[in-house]
């Protein structure tokens, strides 16, 4: 039951979906990787829709260079921990819900222990290695990951939901070696506003996920593109019984 | 035979968002890639690492399908086929 402050503090969005479905809100579970552009984005969009925990995991902290497109972070907190410092800016914004920081990089402890005991994982990461070990450790426990990528003005989304969709992997077969990407604040901030959007569809049951199309953003042409997605049957990750690689 | 082609995110800063392209039987990737790279000055030098080998970014998908999982550029092309260049966006 939602108490009289939650009906208060939700009631423009409870008109959109209900009580019931606020509370759905309220009872998931959250996995944010990455705190910058759009890990502190996607962050602070679920805290305010109120996402009951909230676990972000990272492992730099603040630079100069991250105030461009990282809400979270004030001058102030440069040189303090991402993770820590969004968990405290999240707990201002909405100091009823759990967050929890992780100081650490994805694949420095066994992923699967990361990500056991949550709903969904919201992809804020700036690279594909990472990705690809979050993003198969999810497929694998069968919990949805939402993919969220930017280059300059040029961003994507893709809703993986197992064992239904394809994976990431039937997409980008080979993880991008690691190179520094141009980012902005606008872009991140379209692309982590609509992985949370992905995020409260999925709680409340609003609508489908986009998890057979690639949801594309074109910031120079202000315009948006699908781009269909085929689940391929010998993938490793998501593929027929004999092409899988045992977890 | 006719295939529609659909460009991505940084491609369309060299080519056209999408177009459609004719091709006699017995064409694959290969051939649309020689097609898009003699229309569109600067594609090649943007796509290919060298000759056959296509930079690390670059993924092509038939009909919703990475051609990584069908046969590369030899991959055929058949009528009314849509063929989307895409370079995946990393930065988060």
């Amino acid at each position: 039951m939602l108490s009289k402050e939650q009906k208060e503090r939700y009631k423009w969005q409870i008109s959109i979906f209900g009580e019931d479905r606020q509370e759905n809100i309220g009872n998931t579970r959250l996995l944010v990787a990455g705190a910058g552009g759009l890990g502190s984005t996607a962050a602070l969009f679920a805290a305010m829709a109120g996402f009951g925990t909230i676990r972000i995991i990272d492992p730099d902290c603040i630079e100069e260079s991250n105030l461009n497109s990282q809400l979270l972070y004030r001058e102030a907190d440069v040189g303090r921990q991402r993770a820590e410092t969004a968990s405290k800016a999240l707990h201002a914004m909405n100091s009823s819900i759990n967050v929890e920081p992780v100081f650490a990089a994805i694949g420095t402890a066994p992923v699967r222990n990361l990500i056991r005991g949550f709903d969904m994982v919201i992809d804020g990461l700036d690279n594909y290695p990472a990705r690809f070990l979050l993003a198969d450790a999810a497929w694998q426990c069968g919990i949805p990951f939402i993919h969220g990528a930017v280059k300059g003005f040029y961003g994507q989304v893709f809703t993986i939901t197992p064992p239904t969709s394809s994976c990431l992997r039937c997409i980008i077969p080979n993880p991008l070696p690691v190179r520094e990407i141009p980012v902005i604040g606008v872009t991140t901030g379209v692309i982590g506003g609509v992985q949370v959007t992905e995020a409260i569809k999925l709680a409340t049951g609003t609508g489908l996920p986009i998890s057979d199309h690639l949801w594309l953003l074109d910031g120079i042409r202000q315009k948006s593109d699908w781009l269909r997605i085929e689940r391929i049957p010998t993938c490793h990750v998501c593929g027929k019984d004999e092409y899988r690689i045992p977890a | 035979m006719k295939v529609h082609v659909k460009a991505f995110a940084t491609f369309r800063e060299v080519m056209d968002n999408q177009l459609d392209m004719e091709f006699p039987e017995g064409a694959s990737i290969r051939t649309l890639l020689d097609g898009l790279t003699e229309r569109y000055g600067g594609l090649g030098e943007l796509i290919f690492a060298g000759p056959d080998t296509l930079r690390d970014f670059v993924n092509i998908l038939k009909n919703g399908r990475n051609v990584y999982f069908l046969a590369g550029l030899d991959t055929p092309l058949d009528d009314g086929d849509v063929i989307a260049l895409f370079p995946p966006a990393a930065g988060g």
